[in-house]
């Protein structure tokens, strides 16, 4: 019951995080909360008995993280 | 990057992880078989430790990998992929039919695991050159079009 729980709060986070990223205004801050919501989809994988596909996920989301940073270098920061 | 990251606590932090990275990624490589992760995930992170040591040092990073390097590489990766099943055409099986690998070995799964081994080198080199890749094209593209400062 209680692994339950925890997957529905888990699940309430991605959608609350996914919000948040499409209201954002600060694109670095969108990036970096991007990544939080890999960490979620991470644990929830986790929670489903998929070590493998969590795992990937782990890296690509350090990965693009990255990759938006980089990016983010040569655009302005912030959205009209 | 062509200049280094700025801000010593993430330099300082950044380099402690570096080589932690590569080290976790040859172990991934090397237990792929028998536990989560295997060549995707290996390629990732050795491009994780090579990207981010490029972040910290600029150009002149020990880990460097250049733009023209990456793509030969990558190939290479592949190549190595290919190379495996030819390996066992030549034995007289099919293509990636590990029983007729060249190489004789007493037990039949040990000649399994070296073969998906040979063969996780492969994409794990293609992956990471082709992350690599990605960055520099990334970057490079920024400067081309004249919008970096």
């Amino acid at each position: 019951m209680q692994i339950y729980i925890i997957e529905a709060v888990l699940l309430i986070f991605l959608i609350l995080i996914t919000c948040a990223v499409i209201f954002c205004k600060d694109i670095l801050s969108a990036a970096i909360i991007y990544s939080a919501f890999s960490f979620c989809a991470v644990l929830l994988y986790l929670m489903m008995g998929a070590p493998d596909v969590a795992f990937t996920e782990a890296v690509i989301g350090t990965i693009s993280t990255i990759f938006f940073v980089a990016s983010l270098k040569k655009i302005d920061r912030w959205c009209k | 990057m062509r200049e280094p990251f700025g801000g010593l606590i993430l330099n300082i932090a950044f380099r402690m992880l570096v080589p932690f990275t590569i080290v976790y990624g040859i172990y991934v490589l090397c237990l792929g078989e028998f536990s989560p992760g295997g060549g995707f995930q290996a390629g990732a992170l050795l491009s994780v430790g090579v990207l981010l040591s490029r972040m910290i040092m600029g150009e002149n990073a020990k880990f460097n990998v250049a733009g023209k390097t990456s793509v030969v590489l990558a190939g290479v990766g592949t190549f190595l992929y290919t190379f495996t099943g030819w390996l066992t055409l030549f034995g007289g099986g099919r293509f990636l039919e590990y029983d007729f690998m060249p190489i004789h070995m007493e037990p039949m799964h040990e000649m399994h695991a070296m073969a998906i081994f040979l063969i996780e080198i492969g994409v794990a080199v293609c992956v990471m050159m082709t992350i690599i890749n990605l960055m520099d094209a990334i970057i490079k593209r920024g400067d081309e079009d004249g919008s970096s400062k």
